[in-house]
C-alpha cells in the first residue's frame, strides 16, 4: 500500500471506516469526495482525495503548507471544479460551479481574509445578495437583531463591518453562512489573527453550530486547536489523503509525522539555538514610519550579518514595513518618519531605487510579485540582473541570459529540466529557489524574506534554510519574515515581535521561547 | 533657492532634516537594567570624571580628585589632589600624574615629570568649557572643549542654541605645543586614541550630533558610530581591547521637536527655569514643574498620566572597530542616570552616573555572562 492512500482497514470503529459513505449502522455524510483530483497546469493540487463529513461534526483538515487543504475546501465550496472525481451532497452527486451555486446547495466557506464589505453595515452584509425589491432598513436591522441573537451573537447589526474585530467578523461570516441554510461550514484558518479569548469564543460559536446540527471543516496549522475542538481529523500531504481518524487516536506526534511523512519537524525547526551571530555594522533603521493604519509609528534596527526575524499576526504589519523600505509601498506623506540606510536617510517611491541601493524583497507572493510565469528561469533571473543595472545595458544578451540561467540552476540546486522551463511548470519550492536568485543576482546587502517557505516543500524548506545562513555568514544584512514561529526561532539571531503596527518586543534567539513571542505578539 | 524651497517643504511635511524621529534602542542597544542594578561603589557631592592607572580608580569630585581601590568594598577613599577650582575632567598620565581641567577652562598637569605645566587655550582662544581628557600618543594628551560659547554647566543652554563651536585640541606634554585637531563640534564631549601606531585614529564624541567621529588623519571626519539613540559623553579604552562609550541621557521625539522650534526655544529659555525646559536632563521626575507632568494619553479607553521621559543611563561597549557589542541601562524609572564616564580596571567598571552623584562598580566578567544568557 502506498504510503499515502488511505488505511482502509483502519480499526479504529470510529474513524477512517466511520467516514465511509453508506457504512452500515452509521451515520452518512454530508458531503463526500471521491477521487477527487484539481490540477493546475498539469501539476495535481490534489490527487485521488477521498473525503466524508458527516453531519453535525468538527472535522479538522491539518497539513503542511502546499498539502492541498485550501484547494480540497475550495472544491467543496464551488471557488475551483475539480479535474476529475466526484462531488457528493447527501449521497446526491453535485458540481457546484461557483460559490453561489454551492451556497445554493449549503455549503459555505469563511474565508481567512473574510469576503464582508467593509463599509456596509453587519445587517446589510447579512442580507446582501437576498435583497427583496423593496428594502426597510429598519426592518432588515430587526431581522438581523434577532437573527444574531437567536445565534446568541454579540453583535450589534447597525455598526459598520470595518470597525469590527477580526472575531466579529468572523461571526457576521458565520451568521450569513448559517442564515443562508448552510449545513456545511468551512473555516480557512479561522484562528490565525485571533487573540486567545477570542480564539476561546470563536471554538464556542463552532460547538453551538455543532449543536445545531451543522458540519464544520476546519482547516488550522495549529495542531493543538485541532486536537482541542474537533471530532475528527483528515490529514493531507503533498496533495494526497493520508489519514482520517477520530482525534482521540491522534497525539501531536502522530499528526506531525503523518504531515510530514517521517519525523522532520525536530531536524528543520527542533534545535534550539545556543549561539548567535554577532552584530554588525547597522545596515537598516527604521525610526517612527507611519504607513496608513498598518504601521504605526515603527522603528527599528537591521544589522549587517545577522538575521533578524519578524514575526507577528496576521495584520501586525511586518510585510508593510518591509516593502515600505523597499520602496513597494509609500510611507505616509506627512510625517511619514524616516528610513535609514547605512545612516543615509532613503525615500523610494518604486522599487527600482532601492535594487540600486542594495535591498532585495523576495515577496510572500511569489506567483503575484515574484516572477513572470509564462517566462523561463532564463529570462526571470536574466530581468533581476536587468533591474539592478536599470539604463546601464540597453541591449538584452541572450548568450549572457542563458550563462545567468545555467549558473544560478547550479548555485541553488533549482530542480527543473533546463533553464528554458517556464517558472510556471516548477514545483512551489523551486518557483521559490527562482524567486531568491533573482534577487540575489542583484548582490544586494539586504536581503528581506518574506514568508520564505510558504507553499514550499520539506526539501526545498532545507535548502532555502541554508541558504539564508550562508548569506548572513557572508555577512549580508537579513530579515525574515515568517508566521511560522518554529521558523523564525530556527532561523534568526534576533526576533522582532510585531503587533498593532509596530514592534513591541525584541529577543535574541537565545532566550526565545514560543511562549514568550507568542505572549508579545498578543497582548 | 532650491535647497531653501526643499527646506520649507520638508517643515511642512515633516521630512528630511523636519522629520522627527528617533532610533530605537534595539540590537545591542536592547535596554537591561544592570545599570540600575550595579554596586553602589561611592555616593559623592559634585562628582564630574573618573579616570584610572590600571591600578586605582580616581574620581573628580568638587575641587578634589579622590582615589579608590578599585577591589576594596568602596567608600574608603584618600584625597588624592586638591585644587582651587572644580575639576571639570580628569585623566592619568602614562609616565605618572594627573591631568585635570580647573572649570573648563584651564587644563593643568598635576605630578609626574610635567608637573604645574598649564594650558589656558588653544589657538589665540581661552578655553571656555574643557570637559574631558584623554590619552593621546606618546606624550601627548587630547582635550575636547564642548562649546566656545558657554561654560560646562550651561550645557543645555548650548543644545538649544544648537551650538556647534567645540573643539577637539592635542597638547604635548614636554614641549607645551597646543594643536586645534578640529573645530566646529555640535558638542565635544569626550576623545581617545583608537588603535595604535600610525595607523591610530583619534574618535571625538559628538553629541548634539549623536554620533562619535574621527578627527585628523586621512578620514578625518568619518562618522566612526552614527545615529546613536542617546547623546554620548565620554569615552575610555578597555584593557580588554574596544572601548566604553557613555550616553548622558537618550533622545526622545519631544526634545528632537522643540530643537526644531527656534521661536519656542528662544521663548523657553527666556522665561522658564532650566531645570523645567523641555530638555534633556542628568536626573528628573523630581519636581511637579518639570515639563508635562501633568499630561494624559488616552490609551485603549483609559487615561493615563503620562510625562515625556528626559533622563536616563547608558554604558555602550564598543568593539576596537566601533561597533556595539553590547550595553548596559538604567531604564526611564530608574536613578543611575547622567552617566558622565565610565573606566575599567582590574576587570571592573566604574561608572559615574551624575544624575544621582554615585559611582557605580560591575564586574565586566558578570554583567557579559548575565547578558549571553
Amino acid at each position: 500500500m502506498s504510503p499515502h492512500s488511505r488505511p482502509k482497514d483502519d480499526a479504529s470503529p470510529a474513524g477512517q471506516n466511520r467516514g465511509a459513505a453508506g457504512a452500515p449502522g452509521q451515520l452518512s455524510p454530508i458531503l463526500e469526495l471521491r477521487k477527487a483530483t484539481k490540477k493546475y497546469a498539469g501539476v495535481p493540487a490534489i490527487e485521488d482525495v477521498d473525503f466524508a463529513l458527516l453531519p453535525g461534526e468538527i472535522h479538522a483538515i491539518v497539513g503542511e503548507n502546499g498539502a492541498g487543504k485550501s484547494t480540497l475546501t475550495k472544491v467543496m465550496a464551488g471557488v475551483v471544479n475539480l479535474t476529475s472525481g466526484q462531488m457528493l451532497i447527501e449521497g446526491r452527486a453535485v458540481n457546484p460551479k461557483t460559490p453561489y451555486e454551492a451556497s445554493a446547495l449549503g455549503v459555505a466557506m469563511v474565508f481567512q481574509e473574510t469576503s464582508l464589505v467593509p463599509t456596509m453595515t453587519v445587517a446589510q452584509n447579512l442580507f446582501l445578495g437576498h435583497e427583496r425589491y423593496f428594502n426597510r432598513l429598519r426592518g432588515i436591522y430587526i431581522a438581523a437583531q434577532q437573527f444574531m441573537q437567536s445565534l446568541q451573537f454579540d453583535v450589534d447589526p447597525t455598526v459598520v463591518v470595518s470597525l469590527l474585530g477580526a472575531a466579529k467578523k468572523q461571526m457576521v461570516e458565520i451568521a450569513r453562512a448559517v442564515l443562508h441554510n448552510a449545513q456545511v461550514i468551512i473555516f480557512d484558518e479561522p484562528t490565525a489573527s485571533l487573540t486567545p479569548e477570542e480564539k476561546k469564543y470563536f471554538f464556542d460559536l463552532m460547538y453551538n453550530l455543532k449543536a445545531r446540527g451543522v458540519s464544520v471543516i476546519f482547516i488550522s496549522h495549529a495542531l493543538e486547536e485541532a486536537l482541542l475542538v474537533s471530532d475528527r481529523i483528515t490529514i493531507l500531504r503533498d496533495g494526497k489523503h493520508v489519514v482520517t481518524d477520530d482525534k482521540v487516536n491522534f497525539n501531536r506526534a502522530r499528526i506531525v509525522q503523518a504531515m510530514v511523512g517521517r519525523d522532520l519537524s525536530q531536524t528543520l525547526y527542533g534545535q534550539r539555538k545556543t549561539t548567535v551571530r554577532p552584530q554588525g555594522k547597522r545596515v537598516l533603521s527604521v525610526q517612527n514610519l507611519r504607513m496608513a493604519a498598518m504601521v504605526k509609528n515603527n522603528s527599528l534596527s537591521v544589522f549587517a550579518g545577522q538575521i533578524t526575524g519578524v514575526f507577528g499576526l496576521v495584520g501586525s504589519g511586518r510585510t508593510e514595513t518591509f516593502k515600505v523600505v523597499a520602496g513597494i509601498m509609500k510611507r505616509d506623506f506627512m510625517h511619514g518618519g524616516e528610513v535609514l540606510l547605512h545612516d543615509k536617510p532613503v525615500r523610494y517611491y518604486v522599487p527600482a531605487p532601492a535594487v540600486g541601493d542594495g535591498i532585495a524583497y523576495v515577496t510572500e507572493e511569489r506567483k503575484i510579485e515574484g516572477f513572470f510565469e509564462t517566462k523561463s528561469i532564463a529570462d526571470n533571473l536574466y530581468l533581476g540582473l536587468l533591474a539592478k543595472l536599470k539604463g546601464k545595458r540597453p541591449l538584452v544578451s541572450r548568450k549572457e541570459a542563458a550563462e545567468v540561467g545555467t549558473h544560478w540552476i547550479q548555485r541553488l540546486n533549482i530542480r527543473a529540466i533546463g533553464k528554458d522551463v517556464k517558472a510556471i511548470e516548477l514545483s512551489g519550492g523551486n518557483q521559490q529557489k527562482v524567486v531568491i536568485a533573482k534577487s540575489l543576482i542583484q548582490e544586494p546587502d539586504l536581503i528581506i524574506f518574506d514568508e520564505p517557505t510558504r507553499g514550499v516543500d520539506v526539501s526545498a524548506i532545507t535548502e532555502i534554510h541554508q541558504l539564508i545562513n550562508q548569506l548572513a555568514d557572508q555577512g549580508k544584512a537579513v530579515v525574515v519574515i515568517s508566521s511560522y514561529l518554529p521558523e523564525v526561532m530556527a532561523l534568526s539571531d534576533r526576533i522582532l515581535v510585531q503587533r498593532m503596527g509596530k514592534v513591541v518586543e525584541e529577543f535574541s534567539a537565545i532566550e526565545a521561547t514560543e511562549e514568550k513571542i507568542m505572549y508579545a505578539a498578543i497582548h | 533657492m532650491i535647497g531653501a524651497l526643499k527646506n520649507w517643504t520638508d517643515q511642512f511635511l515633516g521630512r528630511g532634516g523636519a522629520s522627527i524621529t528617533v532610533p530605537v534602542l534595539d540590537g545591542a542597544l536592547k535596554s537591561n537594567q544592570m545599570l540600575e542594578d550595579a554596586e553602589v561603589f561611592a555616593q559623592l557631592k559634585a562628582p564630574e570624571d573618573l579616570a584610572t592607572d590600571g591600578d586605582s580608580v580616581f574620581v573628580a569630585d568638587g575641587m578634589r580628585v579622590l582615589r579608590y581601590d578599585a577591589l576594596a568594598d568602596g567608600g574608603a577613599a584618600a584625597e588624592a589632589a586638591r585644587f582651587d577650582r572644580p575639576v571639570t575632567a580628569l585623566a592619568c598620565l602614562a609616565g605618572g600624574g594627573l591631568a585635570v581641567a580647573l572649570d573648563g577652562r584651564e587644563v593643568r598637569i598635576a605630578g609626574g615629570p610635567h608637573d604645574g605645566r598649564r594650558w589656558e587655550g588653544a589657538d589665540g582662544r581661552a578655553f571656555l568649557s574643557v570637559n574631558a581628557i584623554g590619552a593621546a600618543s606618546a606624550g601627548r594628551i587630547l582635550i575636547t572643549e564642548g562649546s566656545r560659547t558657554q561654560p560646562q554647566e550651561r550645557w543645555k543652554h548650548d543644545l538649544m542654541e544648537r551650538g556647534h563651536s567645540g573643539r577637539a585640541i592635542e597638547l604635548t606634554l614636554a614641549s607645551g605645543a597646543v594643536r586645534e585637531i578640529a573645530g566646529g563640534l555640535a558638542y565635544a564631549f569626550g576623545a581617545c586614541l583608537a588603535g595604535s601606531g600610525p595607523d591610530a585614529e583619534i574618535w571625538v564624541c559628538e553629541s548634539w550630533r549623536h554620533r562619535v567621529v574621527q578627527c585628523g588623519g586621512a578620514r578625518s571626519g568619518r562618522a566612526v558610530l552614527d545615529g546613536l539613540p542617546g547623546y554620548p559623553s565620554r569615552i575610555a579604552p578597555s584593557p580588554g581591547g574596544g572601548y566604553w562609550l557613555t550616553a548622558f541621557t537618550l533622545r526622545t521625539q519631544l526634545v528632537e521637536f522643540v530643537l526644531r522650534e527656534p521661536a519656542f526655544r528662544k521663548r523657553m529659555m527666556r522665561e522658564i527655569e532650566p531645570e523645567y525646559w523641555v530638555s534633556p536632563a542628568l536626573n528628573s521626575g523630581n519636581h511637579v514643574l518639570e515639563p508635562l507632568q501633568a499630561a494624559q494619553l488616552r490609551t485603549m479607553g483609559v487615561v493615563k498620566p503620562w510625562a515625556p521621559p528626559r533622563s536616563y543611563g547608558l554604558v555602550i561597549r564598543l568593539s576596537p572597530e566601533g561597533l556595539v557589542r553590547y550595553s548596559l541601562h538604567s531604564r526611564f524609572d530608574g536613578k543611575h542616570h547622567g552617566v558622565v564616564a565610565a573606566v575599567e580596571c582590574r576587570g571592573r567598571l566604574f561608572v559615574l552616573a551624575k544624575g544621582c552623584q554615585r559611582v557605580l562598580r560591575l564586574t565586566v566578567a558578570d554583567a557579559e555572562r548575565s547578558l549571553q544568557a
